[in-house]
C-alpha cells in the first residue's frame, strides 16, 4: 500500500515535470490500462514492468504520434482475478468503457483472460497479453482472425514451446548426471500439478522420454494448490527415480521443493517451477529449494543489450527479479516502436505495424507470429534456464545450445547430496 | 366503456390502499420502475455489466434463501447448483450447437436433477451436518472437472459460447425481467401453502410430521426447486460470461451467496435479492480503495451483523413498519392504529 | 509401499486432528461453527514469521508469544463479534466467514499476496521402516498425541473439564445450577484457538505461508469433524487418521490422481454420513430441537 502510493507521487511528479518541461502540454496522454491481479506477486510485476517503461518514455518526451509528442498514463486496474472470474470481466469493462483506456496490457489466468479477451474484441481493443501461456488464446486469432486480431501474447513463450525447452534442460541434467554418476539409464519420476496446460506435457513426456533413452518409474498429478507432498515424495523415492521432471505453476511448487530438500531426496528437481523464478522463492522454502531448476524469461545475463540494464533497474527499484509478468515493459516498447511507426492510435492501423514487430527488448528479440503468438527459436526469444546455487538464482541455460551461451551463463550444478548419495554407492 | 372505467377504477383503488401505504410496497415499485427505465438514462456498457451479473447472482440468492433460509436446509455448497447449471448448458451449447433458448432450461433441469441427486441422501442430515456435507459436493464435482479435462477443459473451462443476445442492452432487459419474474414465482412459491409447509419444516420438523405432512417430499421438492433456479442464474451466467470454467465450483462462490443473503435478510426472497444489489455494486464502487475492497466488505458484513442479525432489510422493515398485534397485518410505523382492523399498534 | 501409506497417513491425519480438536471442542461446548478456525491457524503462522523474520526472535520464543497473541487476538474476536449473536445460528456462521475473510484480507494488505516460509523446528530426517520422515513431521505427530493426551486430562479429570462437559450436554441446565457459562465457553474459545495456535507452529514450517493458506485446510477439518460426529472429539479424533490414510493411499496407490485425494477423502465422509448421518461417534439430533 505504502510503497505503490510513493511510486504513484514519483509517478505523478515525472509526469508533471516532463509536461512542465516538454512542448506538448496540449496533447492527451495515450491510456494504457494495466490490468492484472494487482494484490499478488503477478499484478505486481506487471505493474512494476509498466511504470518503467512509461517513466523511460515520458523522460524522452513520450511516444510521437504524427510528430507530435504524447506521454504515456498508466491506469491500474486490479482484476482479482484469482479469486473472482466476474471481477475480472468488470475490470476488463471498467478500463475500456471507464478509463476509456486506448490499451490494454495484461492479464494471468488463463480462464479470466479468455473472458476478457472476448471483451476487448467485442471493443476492437489492442490487448497484449503478458501472463497466460495457454495456445487456446492465439488459436483464436488463427480461427477467427477478423475479431481475434487485437490481441497480441508477450510473455510467455506458448506452452508449446514451453515443452521443447523443458525437455532440453531435462536432457542437459540428464546427461551430466550420466557424466558425473556414471547412471546408465536415467529414470525420470514425472510430477506434473493437475492443469491443462501440463496434461500435453505429460503425454509428449510418455512418449518422448524412451526415445530420449530414459525410463519413467510414474507420473503423479497434484492438485496445483496441494500444501502438501510428502506422501508423494516417499512414493518417489521408492520408485527409485534419479530425477524428478516438475511442472508446476501454482503455489504446490515451493512446498514440493522444500520438503524435497528438507528430505534431501537423490533426485535434483528440473523442469518448470514458477514460484522458483522469484527470489522470495530462497526465503519461502527456507533455503530447502537449493540447486531447482526452472525455466524463466529474465535473468542476469547478456540476452540482448537491454536485458541487464533492466534486470538490474528493475531489481534495484522493487527488491525483486522481474518475472514473466514483468513482460509489460516489452509490451509498451512493442506498442511505441508500432505508434511512431504508423503515426496513429487507431486499432486497425496499428495492427499491421505490431504484426511486423521486430525489436530487441530485454527478453530477447520479440517478434510475433502468424497467430499474434511470440516467436520462440534461436536467434528469437529462448527462454532460460535458471537454477538456484546456494542462495542466488543464476542462469545456466542456453548453455552451448545451438551455439547460444549468453555472456554470464554458468554450469548446471548437481545437488550436493545427490552426489553424495550416488558417490556413497 | 364504463365497464373498463370501472376496472381502471378498481386497480387503481386497489393500488392506493394496497401498494401506496406500505413503503415496503412503495420501494419495490420504485426498484422495479428504476431497473426497467434504467437504460432511458444511462446506457454505459460498465454500468450495464454490472446490473446484469447483478440480476443474475439476485436469483442465484434467491434460489439459496427458498432451501436455505425458507425451508431450513442450510446448503454451503449452493456453487453446485450453479455451477453444474452452467456446465451442462455450455457444453450442450458449444458441442451440439443447441441455442441458448434451450441449453439454459436445460441446464436448470440439469441442476433439478442434481437436486435430486444430492437431496435423498441429505435428507437425513440436519444441521450443521447438513451444512458441512452439502459445502463437499461442489469440491467432489471439481475434482471430476479436473479429472476429465477431455471434456471439461478442466481449468480452462469451455469457452466460444453463443452470446445471450447481440446488445448489451437485450442482455439488460432479458436478465432484469427474468431476474424480477422468477423471484416473483420464488416469493409467490414461499407465499403459497407449500410454501407455509417449508416454513413449517424448517420451524419444527417434527411437529410437521406429526401433523401427517410428508416432510421428505416437501423437503426433496424444496431442493429440485432452489436447483432449478439456480440452475437458470448457472446457465445465464454461462451465456453472458461465454467461458465456464471451474471458478462456478470454488468454495468462494457458495460462500458469498450465502454472505449475499444472510446480509439482506432470509427467508423472505426479496432480502437475498436487495442483499445481492447493494452489496455486489458497492464490491464495484469500493475498487476505488483497491486494496481496502475486501477487507471494508468484509467487515461491514460483520457490522451488519452485530447490530441486525436478521439481515439489513427485515431491519429497515421493522424500523418503518408495524406489524398490527391482532390481525397480522402490517402498517406504517407512523400509524397509532392498525390500517385494517383499527387495534392500537405498539 | 504399505509402510509409506502408514507413515504418512500418521502424519496427515496427526495434522488434521490437531485442528479438528479444537474446532470440535467449540462446537461441542458452544454449539459455534467457527469456520473462522483456520484463520487463527494462519495468523499465529504469520506472527511467528513476523517474530523470526522481521524482530529476529529465537524460533521457540517466537512460537510461544504468537499462540499467546493469537489467543488473546481469538478472545477479542470472540467478544467482539460471536458473543452477542450467539443465539442466531445462521450468523454465527455467516459471521465467522467473514471473521476469515478478515484476516485474509488484513494479511493480503500487510503481505501481499506473497509465498512466504518460516523454517523449522526441527531440521533433518530420520528413517523409519525403510521411509524417510522429517523430524518436524515427527515432531507433529508427538505433539498432536500429547494434545490429545492434555486435552482429555482436562476434560475428563479436572474441575474445569467437568464444567465445559456440563454445559456441553445442557447449557441451561448448567447455568440453573449455578455454574457460570459464559465463562465455561471462554475456557473452550481459549483451549481452542491455542490448539490453532499450536498447529499453526508445528504443521506450516514445512508448507507455505499465504494470505490464503486457511482454506485448504478448513475443508479438511470440517470433513474430519462432520465425519468423526459434531462435538465428540473422540470422534475428530478417529476421523483425522481415517482421512489422514485414505489421502495417503490415494496419493502412494494412485499416482496419476493423486489430485483427487482431497475428493476421494470428501466421498468417504459422505458415504459414512449415508449409513450414519451423525458422524461416527457424534450424538444423534433426531429429536433435538
Amino acid at each position: 500500500m505504502k510503497r505503490s502510493s510513493i511510486l504513484w507521487t514519483i509517478f505523478l511528479a515525472l509526469i508533471l515535470v516532463a509536461a512542465a518541461g516538454a512542448p506538448c502540454w496540449a496533447a492527451d496522454p495515450i491510456r494504457i490500462a494495466i490490468i492484472g491481479p494487482m494484490q499478488f506477486t503477478q499484478g505486481e510485476g506487471h505493474w512494476n514492468g509498466a511504470t518503467m517503461a512509461a517513466e523511460q518514455i515520458n523522460k524522452g518526451g513520450g511516444i510521437s504520434v504524427g510528430g507530435a509528442k504524447r506521454l504515456v498514463e498508466l491506469i491500474k486496474v486490479d482484476s482479482n482475478e484469482f479469486l473472482s472470474i466476474p471481477d475480472a470481466t468488470n475490470a476488463m469493462e471498467l478500463a475500456i468503457s471507464r478509463h476509456r483506456a486506448d490499451f490494454l496490457i495484461g492479464g494471468f489466468r488463463t480462464e479470466a483472460v479468455l473472458v476478457m479477451q472476448d471483451i476487448a474484441m467485442d471493443n476492437k481493443k489492442i490487448f497484449l497479453g503478458c501472463g497466460a501461456a495457454h495456445p487456446e488464446l492465439c488459436d483464436r486469432v488463427t480461427k477467427n482472425y477478423d475479431r481475434y486480431k487485437y490481441w497480441f501474447r508477450i510473455t510467455p513463450i506458448n506452452s508449446k514451446f514451453l515443452i521443447k525447452v523443458d525437455f532440453l534442460l531435462l536432457n542437459m541434467v540428464a546427461q551430466v548426471m550420466q557424466k558425473e554418476l556414471g547412471i546408465p539409464k536415467i529414470k525420470v519420476a514425472i510430477v506434473a500439478e493437475k492443469a491443462a496446460w501440463a496434461d500435453p506435457l505429460v503425454a509428449v513426456a510418455n512418449e518422448n522420454l524412451p526415445k530420449m533413452g530414459m525410463d519413467i518409474v510414474g507420473v503423479w498429478r497434484p492438485s496445483p494448490v496441494a500444501t502438501d507432498a510428502t506422501a508423494e515424495l516417499s512414493a518417489i523415492q521408492r520408485a527409485g527415480a534419479n530425477i524428478i521432471f516438475t511442472s508446476f505453476s501454482s503455489s504446490v511448487g515451493i512446498p514440493f521443493a522444500k520438503q524435497a530438500g528438507e528430505l534431501k531426496v537423490p533426485a535434483p528437481l528440473v523442469g518448470i517451477n514458477v514460484e522458483a523464478q522469484k527470489d522470495g522463492f530462497w526465503a519461502a522454502t527456507g533455503g530447502q529449494g537449493n540447486y531447482g531448476l526452472t525455466i524463466s524469461t529474465y535473468g542476469p545475463v547478456k540476452i540482448t543489450e537491454h536485458t541487464l540494464p533492466f534486470f538490474n533497474e528493475y531489481r534495484q527499484r522493487f527488491k525483486e527479479a522481474p518475472n514473466y509478468t514483468a513482460g509489460t515493459y516489452d509490451a509498451i516498447d512493442v506498442l511505441k516502436a508500432a505508434i511512431e511507426k504508423t503515426g496513429t492510435l487507431e486499432a486497425d492501423k496499428l495492427i499491421p505495424a505490431l504484426e511486423q514487430t521486430d525489436l530487441k527488448g530485454p527478453a530477447g528479440r520479440l517478434a510475433f507470429s502468424k497467430d499474434h503468438d511470440v516467436v520462440w527459436g534461436p536467434g528469437y526469444t529462448t527462454g532460460l534456464g535458471t537454477q538456484w546455487q546456494d542462495g542466488k538464482n543464476v542462469v545456466v541455460w542456453p548453455y552451448q545450445w545451438e551455439n547460444i551461451t549468453y555472456e554470464g551463463t554458468v554450469p548446471y550444478k548437481l545437488p550436493s547430496w545427490v552426489m553424495e548419495h550416488y558417490k556413497k554407492k | 366503456m364504463g365497464l373498463i372505467w370501472f376496472q381502471i377504477k378498481r386497480v387503481f383503488t386497489l393500488f392506493r390502499s394496497e401498494v401506496l401505504v406500505l413503503p415496503s410496497r412503495v420501494a419495490v415499485l420504485i426498484f422495479v420502475a428504476a431497473l426497467v427505465l434504467l437504460p432511458l438514462f444511462s446506457q454505459d456498457p460498465y454500468l450495464l455489466r454490472i446490473l446484469i451479473l447483478t440480476s443474475v447472482f439476485a436469483i442465484f440468492a434467491a434460489s439459496w434463501d427458498l432451501l436455505s433460509g425458507f425451508t431450513g436446509q442450510m446448503n454451503f455448497g449452493h456453487a453446485l447448483f450453479f455451477g453444474v447449471a452452467a456446465y451442462t448448458s455450455g457444453l450442450i451449447n458449444v458441442h451440439f450447437k443447441i441455442p441458448h433458448f434451450f441449453t439454459i432450461p436445460i441446464g436448470a433441469l440439469a441442476a433439478v436433477l442434481t437436486g435430486l441427486i444430492i437431496g435423498i441422501p441429505c435428507l437425513r442430515l440436519r444441521h450443521t451436518y447438513l451444512a458441512l456435507t452439502t459445502l463437499a459436493f461442489p469440491l467432489i464435482l471439481m475434482g471430476v472437472v479436473f479429472a476429465i479435462p477431455d471434456v471439461t477443459g478442466g481449468e480452462l473451462g469451455v469457452s466460444g459460447l453463443d452470446r445471450l443476445s447481440g446488445s448489451r442492452l437485450r442482455d439488460y432487459y432479458i436478465t432484469t425481467i427474468l431476474m424480477l419474474l422468477l423471484s416473483f414465482t420464488m416469493w409467490k412459491i414461499t407465499d403459497s401453502k407449500t410454501g407455509i409447509i417449508l416454513h413449517a419444516i424448517r420451524e419444527d420438523e417434527l411437529a410437521c410430521r406429526t401433523a401427517g405432512i410428508n416432510t421428505t417430499r416437501y423437503k426433496l421438492m424444496a431442493f429440485c426447486l432452489s436447483g432449478f433456479f439456480a440452475g437458470i442464474a448457472g446457465g445465464l451466467y454461462a451465456h453472458i460470461m461465454r467461458t465456464v470454467g471451474p471458478s462456478t465450483l470454488e468454495v468462494s462462490m457458495s460462500f458469498q451467496v450465502i454472505i449475499w443473503s444472510i446480509f439482506g435478510g432470509v427467508a423472505s426472497i426479496y432480502g437475498p435479492i436487495a442483499g445481492v444489489f447493494i452489496l455486489f455494486p458497492l464490491a464495484e464502487v469500493l475498487r476505488v480503495v483497491p486494496e481496502w475492497r475486501m477487507l471494508i466488505f468484509a467487515l461491514l458484513v460483520l457490522l451488519t451483523l452485530l447490530f441486525m442479525p436478521e439481515g439489513i432489510i427485515p431491519w429497515i422493515r421493522d424500523k418503518i413498519e408495524k406489524q398490527c398485534p391482532r390481525c397480522k397485518i402490517r402498517s406504517v410505523a407512523i400509524r397509532k392504529t392498525c390500517r385494517v382492523c383499527t387495534a392500537d399498534l405498539d | 509401499m504399505i509402510q509409506d501409506i502408514i507413515i504418512n497417513g500418521l502424519i496427515n491425519g496427526s495434522i488434521y486432528a490437531l485442528l479438528a480438536i479444537g474446532f470440535s471442542l467449540i462446537f461441542g461446548v458452544a454449539r459455534l461453527v467457527n469456520i473462522a478456525h483456520t484463520a487463527f491457524y494462519m495468523a499465529c503462522a504469520y506472527l511467528i514469521h513476523v517474530g523470526f523474520s522481521y524482530w529476529g526472535l529465537s524460533m521457540p520464543l517466537a512460537i510461544v508469544l504468537s499462540i499467546g497473541l493469537t489467543t488473546i487476538i481469538g478472545l477479542i474476536c470472540y467478544r467482539l463479534f460471536i458473543k452477542p449473536i450467539r443465539e442466531y445460528e445462521a450468523a454465527v456462521l455467516i459471521a465467522t466467514i467473514a471473521l476469515g475473510m478478515v484476516f485474509q484480507e488484513v494479511m493480503l494488505i500487510a503481505f501481499k499476496g506473497h509465498m512466504m516460509g518460516v523454517p523449522p523446528v526441527a531440521t533433518g530426517f530420520v528413517i523409519v521402516g525403510g521411509v524417510k520422515v522429517a523430524n518436524q513431521h515427527l515432531l507433529v505427530l508427538g505433539v498432536a498425541v500429547l494434545t490429545l493426551l492434555a486435552t482429555w486430562f482436562l476434560l475428563m479429570k479436572t474441575r474445569v473439564g467437568l464444567a465445559i462437559r456440563c454445559t456441553a450436554q445442557d447449557s441451561e441446565i448448567a447455568n440453573l445450577m449455578g455454574m457460570n457459562v459464559d465463562r465455561e465457553i471462554m475456557i473452550a474459545v481459549i483451549v481452542s484457538v491455542v490448539l490453532a495456535g499450536v498447529a499453526g507452529a508445528i504443521v506450516v514450517p514445512l508448507r507455505v505461508i499465504d494470505p490464503h493458506m486457511w482454506l485448504p485446510p478448513l475443508i479438511m477439518m470440517l470433513a474430519v469433524v462432520v465425519l468423526g460426529g459434531l462435538g465428540s472429539v473422540k470422534g475428530s479424533f478417529v476421523a483425522s487418521y481415517i482421512l489422514g490414510f485414505t489421502e495417503a493411499a490415494v496419493a502412494i496407490g494412485v499416482p496419476m490422481g493423486s489430485f483427487l485425494k482431497g475428493s476421494v477423502a470428501l466421498s468417504i465422509m459422505i458415504i459414512v454420513l449415508l449409513i450414519r448421518p451423525e458422524g461416527l461417534f457424534g450424538i444423534a439430533f433426531e429429536e433435538e430441537r
